[in-house]
């Protein structure tokens, strides 16, 4: 472990544009919103800056893209077609440790399994991941009853954590060791490690007692759910509240459904777009010969929770699907963020009581 | 290439107009987000703005000005067809009433206020009007006459803190879903939260209290509300702000007090003592908002008189977390009207086109984005059509020239959300086309007809659309810039605090049903968050959600009650023949919920033919928006 100043931490950064694109966390100066964008100048960098807005999925599925285009000549009957994604090099600087966790679950899914998902690929190939521990919790953040922060434990290249005096540097992967020999950081003093330590109990020790004691409350959730004992008036309480916007799946570090169409842009030519797709839509779940098995909104929230909270899931991901960055709470217009819904159900368990 | 990033504007896509980013590279849109600082939407969207990448990046857009040639329509330069705009125009008498203008809820308020100077100084016309206007002119005379200015008095954000919030008819959780989400969240704050609807939406079961009343009763329900209060205040003695001796209160008290709760339980199924017990929340309550719909499907004018007259009688109009708000579901109806190109009583268009003998000859359309044309004969049949748009739209077969229009996000602009909060929406992509903005085409149009505007750039039209439109004198793009807006100030108008009763009548509203046709037919619920809105057809997932219920009602359906589905031994989907008392006839789907009353249907308005072959004929009825009742019989097919 390694010791570096703020300073070269910003120059680290800089450095790396030289070969990589370099995204970060910064504020827009009109709103204060946080987003994590590319870095056209590292002084926007903000490593202090609230947890972003968007999920850092947006680098590696984005919300819409164009993956390829075909074009059909009628006299020759033939069809030329060309991918319309490429491959960078790219630097994800500054991941707070559940999109870090977030970016590990889309791995398992769309990397993991029998398939291989040639565009996510692309863009996750040549990705180096720094990811930065959380000093203080943002207002509805829940990672420590997720097992997804305030602090990486595993998925990074490098880790930074800040200290009185500069930045706590871990590796965690043979990339990371690469750039930690080339530049000969300064090792860390033991102290400096209990330091990090401490600021990382410090943070878990500042979680709102909702938050930690929520945690306990998590499995018993994801039970009931993977056993299917959550009573139906429970959702359908759920789903009365659903607008069907799609936000909650839309900021959802782990959320990877998506919808494919061709559309034509000229006489014999179209482009194939590939943009998110939630369940709680109607339409997503419709199959051929009219058949719904999800049509009621409740049915299609339940979808959701048991996505995010299911044991089976779970197995997929080899972790839960939430990854307690609260996003969906913030932006969801009914009042049934994942974490309330924990509290629902917890409600339905103990009777109403707590 | 250029670094993607995030940049702030307003959602154009209906009245409420939330804060929104768009990701753009200054040439596409590839994204968007919510915007968290905003005092409306404070972060949220629902599905539509969610999904305007989508629409912002559809290949469906109009590129370059067409010109009808032989039947077709050809590309032609600005110069082409703007000479032949002003060669065709110049022949005509606009002060004759020859030229007719359409105008769009959805431009924006610079681009109205050319549009409207296009219209009066060089067409010499004043024969105009907004497409979807008709319940918005209801709205904005009933609040006129009650607060001295044709606006919404009030916030949208005094929903957050108001202690009691009545909605009355709208679906306002599918067609202004931020809104229906803040009501929902003052709900669960603790405010008291009423809807008056006599189908379940959604907004009703989020509510604290839902009054299920019979069809057309509304207005009735709500005056026996203000008798319930009067009740109250008189029994306490209580003499308030003096609310007595404002014009009207006479005559309006008279009317209230002949209110028989023995009728009106027999009209509205709801009892008077349930109202009673109603007015007390209502008499407690410090701040009051109410919300209704206005535009296509906007109330009638003695319902909104009803809610207007209770709002003052409340008096607690004077509250800062108090408001009355016409619900607009277009992006910039309210602007609109203020920028002045709404159809004055005798000058509509809407009239000129329905008037067999009329003398209109030409039409210049802005934006018809419903799927609908109304007087679609008429149109084809004028001498020349004039269409101006964004996107690619049937009403282009109407034109014999076309000009195409940058979207929301190719240029700079103002919209006027349903609470006169004026918002700017600054250009974040180039028009691939290097189209002109309306503002900039209307004045070429103008120029080439000899009048000079000299407006440089958008900022310069809105310091002139400011300098002569009432309310809007203290605003500018660089104001508007900084924060998130700022509604316009009703103080300009001569009549404000000048507060009015609108005379009322009591109507025990007879149900139009009979022996034979025993059922109350429904429009204008909202089924899939949107009319008959052409823009949602242009994007990829909403599309597929609207498709969604086409695949599965392929003719559109018609809501009944599960009783009186098995009562006419009908189940889901099953077709049945619907005939109207006026002898229009349709076949559609059954769709059984058990939000719906016996005895009543709904059906949504997107569904193209129901329209126009069912409701249409029914001139009244589609004009009556939310109240009207059309008493039809169904009978398996
Ligand atoms: S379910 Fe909600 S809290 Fe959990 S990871 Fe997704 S957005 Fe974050
Ligand atoms: S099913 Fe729903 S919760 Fe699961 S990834 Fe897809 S959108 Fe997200
Ligand atoms: S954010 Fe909330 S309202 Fe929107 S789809 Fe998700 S659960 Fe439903
Ligand atoms: S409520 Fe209206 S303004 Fe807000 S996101 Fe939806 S369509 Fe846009």
């Amino acid at each position: 472990m390694y010791i570096l100043s703020s300073h070269e931490i910003k120059q680290l950064a800089q450095e790396l544009q030289a070969s990589h694109e370099v995204y970060g966390p910064q504020v827009d100066p009109q709103t204060q919103q946080v987003f994590f964008d590319q870095l056209t100048d590292v002084a926007a960098l903000n490593l202090e800056a609230p947890i972003p807005s968007m999920p850092v999925k947006e680098i590696l599925f984005p919300q819409m893209e164009r993956i390829l285009k075909y074009r059909y000549d009628s006299e020759a009957q033939s069809v030329t077609m060309s991918k319309q994604y490429f491959e960078k090099p790219k630097v994800l600087f500054g991941l707070r440790p559940c999109d870090l966790s977030g970016i590990l679950v889309l791995d398992r899914f769309f990397l993991g399994q029998e398939f291989v998902d040639d565009v996510y690929l692309a863009h996750r190939r040549q990705c180096l991941l720094i990811s930065n521990t959380c000093l203080n919790p943002f207002p509805q953040c829940f990672c420590v009853c997720t097992h997804s922060g305030p602090d990486a434990d595993e998925g990074f290249d490098l880790d930074l954590t800040k200290l009185q005096d500069g930045y706590l540097v871990k590796v965690g992967s043979e990339k990371g060791q690469a750039l930690a020999d080339a530049h000969q950081w300064q090792l860390a003093s033991p102290a400096q490690l209990s330091e990090q330590k401490a600021v990382v109990d410090h943070c878990i020790d500042l979680f709102p007692e909702m938050a930690t004691d929520n945690k306990a409350w998590i499995s018993r959730v994801m039970n009931r759910i993977t056993t299917g004992f959550v009573k139906q008036e429970t959702w359908e309480y759920i789903g009365d509240q659903c607008l069907e916007c799609g936000a909650c799946s839309f900021v959802c570090p782990t959320c990877s459904c998506f919808n494919i169409e061709d559309t034509q842009t000229a006489c014999g030519e179209c482009e194939r777009l590939r943009m998110r797709d939630s369940c709680s839509f109607e339409g997503y779940a419709r199959m051929a010969g009219d058949h719904n098995p999800r049509q009621p909104v409740e049915d299609r929230r339940n979808k959701r929770f048991f996505c995010k909270l299911s044991y089976p899931q779970s197995k997929k991901y080899l972790r839960p699907g939430c990854v307690g960055c609260g996003r969906c709470q913030w932006v969801c217009p009914g009042d049934i963020g994942l974490p309330n819904v924990v509290q629902y159900i917890r409600r339905e368990i103990t009777g109403g009581q707590n | 290439m250029k670094a993607m990033n995030y940049k702030a504007c307003v959602c154009n896509l209906c009245g409420t107009g939330c804060g929104q980013f768009l990701k753009t590279d200054g040439q596409k849109v590839f994204g968007v987000a919510p915007l968290i600082a905003h005092p409306v939407s404070k972060g949220k969207l629902c599905i539509r703005g969610w999904h305007s990448n989508e629409l912002l990046s559809t290949n469906e857009r109009i590129t370059t000005p067409l010109i009808r040639e032989q039947g077709q329509l050809r590309p032609a330069s600005y110069e082409e067809a703007i000479a032949l705009v002003a060669e065709r125009l110049t022949q005509l008498n606009g002060e004759a009433g020859e030229i007719g203008i359409l105008a769009s809820a959805r431009s924006s308020n610079e681009d109205n206020f050319t549009l409207a100077r296009l219209a009066h100084e060089v067409f010499n016309t004043r024969i105009q009007g907004i497409g979807a206007e008709a319940g918005h002119r209801k709205s904005m005379a009933s609040l006129e006459h009650a607060f001295g200015y044709p606006g919404a008095h009030g916030s949208l954000t005094s929903i957050d803190k108001a202690d009691y919030i009545l909605v009355v008819g709208t679906d306002i959780t599918r067609q202004n879903p931020i809104i229906g989400g803040n009501i929902h969240a003052a709900q669960r704050r603790g405010a008291r939260v009423v809807t008056l609807s006599s189908s379940r939406t959604q907004i009703a079961k989020l509510s604290t209290k839902h009054y299920q009343q019979k069809p057309g009763t509304k207005g009735l329900l709500v005056n026996a509300l203000a008798k319930a209060l009067l009740a109250i205040r008189t029994v306490n003695h209580d003499r308030r702000a003096n609310i007595d001796l404002l014009p009207g209160y006479a005559e309006y008290v008279a009317s209230l007090r002949s209110i028989s709760s023995v009728a009106l339980e027999r009209a509205s199924g709801i009892r008077y003592e349930e109202i009673e017990e109603e007015a007390k929340h209502l008499e407690q309550a410090k701040s009051i908002v109410i919300l209704f719909s206005s535009g296509i499907s906007g109330l009638d004018r003695p319902t909104i008189d009803a809610i207007t007259n209770l709002a003052l009688l409340t008096d607690r109009m004077d509250n800062e977390n108090s408001a009355v708000i016409p619900v607009a579901g277009i992006s910039n109806l309210q602007g609109s009207f203020d920028m002045g190109v709404s159809g004055e009583l005798g000058n509509s268009v809407f009239k000129a086109l329905a008037t067999p003998d009329s003398p209109i000859k030409a039409l210049f359309a802005i934006d018809h984005d419903d799927g609908i044309i109304r007087d679609k004969a008429r149109i084809a049949e004028l001498d020349f059509v004039v269409y101006s748009c964004a996107y690619k739209n049937a009403f282009m077969e109407l034109a014999d020239v076309v000009f195409p229009l940058p979207a929301y996000n190719e240029t700079d602009g103002t919209y006027t959300a349903a609470d006169k909060r004026v918002q700017i929406t600054h250009k974040n992509v180039d028009n691939p086309h290097g189209v002109l903005a309306g503002w900039a085409l209307f004045q070429k149009i103008a120029k080439t007809m000899g009048h000079d505007w000299q407006y440089n750039d958008t900022a310069s039209v809105f310091n002139d659309l400011a300098k002569h439109t009432p309310g809007y004198h203290d605003l500018s793009h660089a104001q508007l810039s900084k924060g998130f807006g700022q509604h316009w100030n009703p103080k300009a108008f001569a009549g404000y605090r000048q507060r009015k009763f609108n005379a009322i009548n009591i109507e025990y509203w007879e149900s139009p049903t009979t022996a034979e046709f025993p059922f109350a037919l429904m429009i204008g619920k909202a089924q899939h968050y949107w009319h008959q809105n052409n823009l949602m057809r242009k994007t990829i997932v909403p599309r597929r959600e609207y498709d969604q219920t086409l695949w599965l009602y392929p003719h559109g359906y018609i809501e009944i009650s599960p009783d009186d589905a098995t009562r006419l031994k009908v189940k889901d989907k099953w077709l049945v023949n619907v005939h109207s008392s006026i002898g229009t006839h349709m076949k559609i789907a059954v769709k059984i919920s058990p939000d719906v009353q016996n005895g009543t249907a709904y059906i949504p308005y997107f569904i193209k033919n129901m329209i126009s072959d069912f409701l249409l004929p029914y001139e009244n009825a589609y004009a009556a928006g939310e109240e009207s009742v059309v008493p039809i019989k169904i009978q398996e097919a």
